[in-house]
């Protein structure tokens, strides 16, 4: 029989010492760099480090490993190093961002407001994917507290994404309002539509 | 179960979206069938009297009934050469690109995590022993591993019922199984011996890094399970455990777009299977 | 599927969206397929092919731009399938991003039918 038989297994043990992986996370290449963002979730002061190396990380999947670093953390200061990033002009690292965030939704839920109020509409869009994540009632009184006021369309059109998957009769007012502050828009009245239509099939279907 | 109605196209299109989100399963039109016939199951499990109050259950994933849906997809279906187009995929092309770089008597290594009671790391020695031509010129390695320990020792003692030696022929069974009665059958002790068994939790690094890298690894309806953060750390662990340009395997509703970006997608004939990139660092995603 | 019409990849993470195109663009004759980001449709591509995708820019695990940038590189005839690309940014440097991306068109969100229908026709010359 050509199959090797059975042998041990390497039984190397994973390098943690602070110094060198703080070290290799910004100076190495990205072999080094990645193990070292992997490690830093083991080392004392390591969420500062990987905040620092966050900025100026050029490689994707070392970025990815930082990332999951910070989830794996997941303080209120792994959250404070990525919320920046939802602004930056590159979308690859918008979006990994966003994919972390909603990774962490028990240690983002305090900052939703905040995001969900933020200045930069592109914010407020990714944030209503973050409520996605949340209870069905919670998520519903959320995104309805957003759509009475929200001034842009895409906004929420984003809303009516998260509610047509999680929305109670609670959002019909809200949407059909919604519906009437942007009648010019044909996507959003084909997506109220069909927010509205999944939300009360539901509806019906409970009374049966 | 005929009673339920089946589900309306939206309500499909909705299941399908959760399910995608959330485990990474992906089914198209074509499966709508086989999705229905398990939600009707899992309706009458639970009592549902509506697509829409199993899937306000599902969402919620009450009862861990996310874990119990996957279930459906999944339990019943360890036997020997299942997904064989994979097998056919790994001696036909993975290989073949696998050995590009090897000599005579290289280690080629493949590891079957989660290998349950060891169906998948047998079935993938006996194929290679009956279907690769140049299985002699290499050290072959087959791994399985398992988070459960109770399953390897089933899987080490190697005794299996007619059900999972449904695929094989009886060439196949007379070759590497000896009958012990009438239900049961053992692998024989020189495979026993080819393949090494181990636990391991795909999830800490920890217990991945000592089993080193692998040319193939067939990692099949696992991290449907798992949520984001943990399917993250499942998929890095993963990539650090294949050489760079070696292949995983998913399962067949399984999707790795959904999972991570940092694999790439390659299609064979056989199959569709993820590759580590060969140098990290200089493609974009 | 009639083998005679054309194919749109709807690239986008939103459900709606996608439905939203979908009913229009098979009105119009097109036929559909759909990929919620950057990966699924570079995985539907190996299988699907496409006379035009219409790829949103923030999408989970592969966003729109890289996507692009990763199609552009590959073999002939998928490298060459022409794309709309639609986003909800509006700025002169996010027009930069996607034609460097390899976009042959940028258009804000939210999209009419009209517009929807017009670029399609034009980007893929004609429904059938």
């Amino acid at each position: 029989m050509p199959l090797i038989r059975k042998s041990g297994g390497d039984t190397r043990k994973p390098d943690a010492d602070p110094v060198s992986v703080l070290t290799a996370l910004v100076n190495g290449n990205p072999d080094e760099r990645w193990a070292a963002a992997r490690a830093a979730v083991h080392v004392t002061g390591g969420v500062d480090a990987l905040e620092t190396a966050l900025a100026s990380e050029v490689d994707p999947r070392v970025r990815e490993a930082i990332f999951t670093s910070l989830i794996r953390i997941g303080s209120a200061q792994s959250v404070n190093a990525i919320i920046p990033l939802l602004k930056l002009d590159d979308a690859s690292i918008r979006t990994g961002a966003l994919d972390a965030l909603r990774a962490m939704p028990a240690a983002v839920r305090e900052r939703l407001p905040e995001l969900l109020n933020d200045r930069d509409s592109d914010v407020r869009i990714l944030s209503c994917e973050i409520v996605r994540g949340l209870p069905g009632e919670e998520a519903t009184s959320i995104l309805c507290t957003l759509l009475a006021h929200e001034p842009e369309a895409n906004v929420c059109a984003a809303a009516i994404e998260v509610l047509s998957e999680v929305g109670g009769a609670d959002a019909i007012p809200d949407l059909d309002r919604c519906a009437a502050r942007f009648p010019g828009i044909s996507f959003l009245s084909f997506a109220i539509k069909i927010a509205r239509d999944r939300i009360l099939t539901q509806l019906t279907d409970k009374h049966v | 179960m005929s009673e339920f109605p089946a589900l309306t196209e939206d309500e499909f299109r909705k299941l399908c979206e959760f399910l995608y989100r959330r485990t990474g399963m992906i089914f198209t039109e074509t499966k709508r069938y086989y999705v229905e016939r398990r939600v009707v199951e899992r309706m009458v499990a639970t009592s549902a009297d509506s697509f829409s109050s199993y899937f306000t259950r599902l969402r919620a994933n009450l009862g861990g009934e996310i874990e119990q849906f996957v279930n459906a997809f999944t339990v019943n279906e360890t036997y020997f050469y299942r997904e064989d187009h994979q097998l056919k995929c790994l001696t036909s092309d993975l290989l073949a690109q696998r050995i590009l770089d090897r000599k005579h008597g290289d280690a080629i290594r493949i590891w079957s995590v989660p290998c349950s009671t060891g169906e998948e790391p047998y079935s993938i020695a006996m194929w290679l022993l009956e279907n690769w031509s140049l299985v002699d010129n290499y050290e072959i390695e087959i791994v399985g591993s398992d988070i459960d320990t109770k399953v390897l020792e089933i899987a080490r003692e190697g005794i299996f019922g007619k059900r999972a030696l449904m695929r094989l022929t009886p060439e196949i069974i007379t070759t590497y199984f000896s009958q012990l009665d009438e239900f049961r059958w053992q692998i024989i002790e020189d495979l026993r011996d080819s393949v090494r068994l181990g636990p391991v939790n795909i999830v800490e690094q920890n217990e991945t890094r000592p089993y080193g890298q692998f040319d193939v690894i067939f990692c099949r309806n696992v991290l449907i399970y798992f949520d984001d953060a943990s399917r993250r750390i499942a998929a890095e662990n993963l990539y650090e455990n294949l050489l760079p340009g070696g292949f995983i395997c998913l399962g067949h509703a399984e999707s790795m777009s959904r999972i991570s970006p940092l694999f790439e997608v390659a299609r064979f004939a056989d199959a569709i299977v993820y590759q580590r990139p060969f140098n990290r660092g200089t493609h974009v995603a | 599927m009639s083998p005679d019409k054309k194919t749109v990849l709807v690239v986008d993470d939103s459900n709606l969206v996608r439905l939203y195109y979908r009913s229009i663009l098979e009105t119009a004759g097109f036929h559909i397929e759909e990929a919620l980001n950057g990966l699924e449709a570079l995985e539907k591509l190996l299988t699907t092919p496409a006379d035009l995708l219409i790829v949103d820019v923030n999408m989970p695990q592969m966003d729109g731009f890289t996507f692009l940038t990763v199609l552009r590189r590959k073999e002939v005839p998928i490298s060459g399938i022409p794309a709309l690309v639609t986003s909800t940014e509006a700025s002169q440097q996010d027009f930069d991003a996607a034609r460097h991306a390899g976009a042959n068109f940028y258009l804000v969100k939210p999209l009419d039918e009209k517009t929807l229908v017009e670029f399609a026709s034009m980007l893929t010359g004609g429904a059938a």
